[in-house]
């Protein structure tokens, strides 16, 4: 076999058609792992907004909180149900809630649909995971909010202290939370008595999120919600709740993957022009090579692994750059706005995986090995004396 | 019969040279060797019947004008090429009843190629492209690289050993491919117009050294070439035209023409 440090430095025999070579593969890796980070980070946000026990409770027919309805009598019904979690003061794990979608202002002037939660206290021990870091919890009817971590300065007035402007009225920022990276920290939390007056709803509440005790009563509580002959009602556990907002995230996948495979087919026939050249002008060392009795099968695996070695440059260049774009992108944008089904904005924090990147990486390699076939299979071929006469 | 001419005017059948190798197996044998192309329907015989012998321990050159076949046996003695009839023998292996890539494998280990352009592998240090046939064995990188500086050192080169084939002139390039042909310790080194891009100081350096190969280390040496002056370097000359080995009087007068060319016209000895 052919050393390792003939393929490598034959690709620097040719430094110009290398590097423009590497950096048509580096764009296809910047382009496919940024694609796929965003959505992968966008799944991670609503997947992990949900909680293993909670359920949520919509009207029957919904497929999520905006366009569900519920009354103060269901609300009440199923607050008392049994095998339903409660806190210190042993009040139910139950939380109504009412959601709207109002227009925010983004700082840089565009309009977008944000999901304000009117939720009671209690919501803070349902969803677990939201956690007031700066500032403090809103106090009923006083036209307070705080609004998620994600929003501060993205949207008008979504900062402390400042007056957030939606529906009828004005809103006083009193808190900030967090909530492990999750969908909520997309959204504005107020009173929900006094969001359901001022967006003027025949019924109080969107639908309703409880805390089971436990698996198995999760599962009666299912079952006896549904059940019930009064109200229509649908209990789904959040955690699916959110996989299923989550599956607009796969249509994009067949964008993706048809990008990623469209520019790679690009970049592999960029590559394989490359090695072509390579091949056409070494016929006389091939020749030599040949010659001095090298098989055809190492002649092979020495073109292809340039065209690998290559593809692998490419991949580092462009892995390298999309890591850079996506930190610099998180900070000049504050995250990437992103529609899901709801049509609300979900603030996702672009962040590229290592699967992310293992996935660039066979595409990768993908492209380097059947750019490398055609020119190592022509180069493996030619007889020794030709090869020697035609160079 | 063939006739053997040498350098100094004296001549030998092939039934004589045996006698001279006092009946040793000839290193190199061949058989009614042909070589017949094909392009298309006509047929292109670039070589007719070709019958000789070459003792082991010397420096031979094959001449004729472009078209003699001169490469075309040299090509098959090489094992780079099969012929389309008769036999070849090279150091005891029968080459014309093997594959291509048998070929190939029995070329690292027997053969050491010289070429006019000398084609070193531009990317390799001269250390490296002298070590690449030794690739092909089975010693360690160390062993390697130790032979290749033995063989450097025959060549004169050993203080270019990390250079790159494109910062040596093309005289020391060509020794690098000698060491190159050199460096396996192979039976027949094959030498196809090594001097043919060369000046003349520098071809007189290769010849020279072709010469020490044979005189110093017992080398069997095929040189393929146009240049009179290998006449006083080499053991016998092949004299071919159009496909056939040319003999008796044919040979003779091919080889006084060569002598005449290099000696400025004048008809005369050109002994050292």
């Amino acid at each position: 076999m052919l050393p390792f440090r003939y393929s490598v430095r034959n690709l620097w025999s040719r430094p110009l058609r290398t590097t423009m070579t590497v950096m048509v593969v580096a764009l296809v890796v910047v382009a496919s792992s940024l694609f796929l980070g965003l959505i992968s980070s966008l799944k991670r946000t609503l997947v992990s907004t949900g909680h293993p026990l909670n359920l949520v409770v919509l009207r029957k027919g919904s497929d999520n909180d905006g366009a569900s309805a519920l009354s103060q009598a269901a609300y009440q019904a199923i607050r008392f149900y049994d095998g339903i979690a409660r806190n210190a003061a042993d009040e139910p794990l139950v939380s109504p809630e009412l959601v709207v979608q109002p227009f925010f202002w983004t700082r840089d002037g565009g309009r977008e649909n944000v999901l304000v939660r009117g939720v009671e206290p209690v919501a803070l021990e349902v969803h677990d995971q939201v956690e007031i870091v700066a500032g403090r919890m809103f106090r009923p009817s006083s036209a307070e909010a705080i609004v998620g971590r994600s929003l501060v300065g993205r949207y008008e007035g979504a900062t402390l202290g400042s007056a957030l402007k939606f529906g009828r009225g004005q809103w006083t920022v009193v808190g900030i939370f967090e909530a492990g990276g999750s969908s909520f920290e997309s959204e504005v939390w107020v009173d929900v008595r006094e969001l359901a007056s001022d967006a003027k709803r025949p019924l109080p509440y969107s639908g309703i999120r409880l805390r089971a005790n436990s698996e198995a009563e999760l599962a009666a509580l299912q079952q006896r919600i549904e059940a019930d002959p009064r109200y229509a009602l649908q209990a789904e556990r959040e955690t699916d709740y959110y996989a299923k907002q989550s599956e607009s995230a796969n249509s994009l996948y067949v964008l993706v993957v048809a990008i990623a495979v469209f520019s790679g087919i690009g970049a592999g026939f960029g590559a394989a022009n490359t090695m072509y050249a390579a091949v056409q002008s070494r016929v006389a060392e091939i020749g030599t090579l040949r010659a001095l009795g090298f098989s055809r099968p190492s002649i092979l695996v020495a073109f292809q692994l340039e065209a690998l070695f290559m593809a692998l440059l490419g991949f580092a260049v462009g892995a390298v750059a999309s890591l850079l774009l996506a930190a610099s992108l998180g900070q000049w944008l504050r995250g990437i706005g992103f529609g899901a089904a709801t049509f609300t904005t979900n603030v996702v924090q672009l962040e590229i995986g290592m699967s992310d990147l293992a996935a660039s990486l066979v595409l990768t390699l993908v492209i380097g090995l059947l750019a490398g076939l055609g020119p190592a299979a022509r180069a493996a071929r030619m007889p020794p004396i030709e090869a020697l006469r035609r160079g | 019969m063939s006739w053997l001419v040498s350098p100094k005017g004296k001549r030998y059948t092939v039934a004589q040279m045996r006698w001279v190798t006092n009946h040793e197996e000839p290193l190199v044998r061949t058989v009614a060797v042909s070589r017949i192309y094909r392009r298309g329907v006509d047929e292109i015989r670039a070589l007719d019947r070709v019958s000789l012998e070459i003792p082991a321990g010397h420096f031979v050159a094959f001449m004729g004008p472009s078209g003699s076949g001169k490469s075309t046996l040299m090509n098959l003695l090489a094992g780079l090429d099969r012929p389309s009839s008769g036999e070849v023998w090279v150091a005891g292996q029968r080459l014309d009843i093997l594959d291509e890539d048998e070929l190939a494998a029995w070329r690292a280990r027997h053969v050491g190629l010289i070429f006019q352009f000398f084609n070193l592998i531009p990317v390799l240090s001269a250390r490296d492209n002298v070590a690449l046939p030794l690739l092909l064995t089975h010693l360690d990188k160390r062993e390697r690289s130790r032979r290749a500086d033995i063989a450097l050192r025959i060549v004169g080169l050993q203080d270019r050993a990390s250079h790159y084939p494109r910062a040596l002139s093309g005289g020391e390039q060509q020794r690098v491919a000698i060491a190159r042909a050199l460096v396996t310790d192979p039976d027949l080194i094959v030498a196809d117009e090594p001097t043919g891009d060369l000046d003349a100081r520098n071809a007189e350096t290769i010849l020279s050294l072709l010469r020490r190969l044979r005189s110093d280390f017992g080398k069997t040496i095929i040189m393929v070439t146009h240049d009179p002056r290998a006449l006083r370097f080499v053991d016998m000359a092949f004299h071919l035209d159009k496909g056939t080995l040319l003999e008796g009087e044919e040979a003779a007068r091919a080889h006084e023409a060569i002598v005449v060319a290099a000696s400025g016209g004048v008809v005369g000895h050109v002994l050292p």
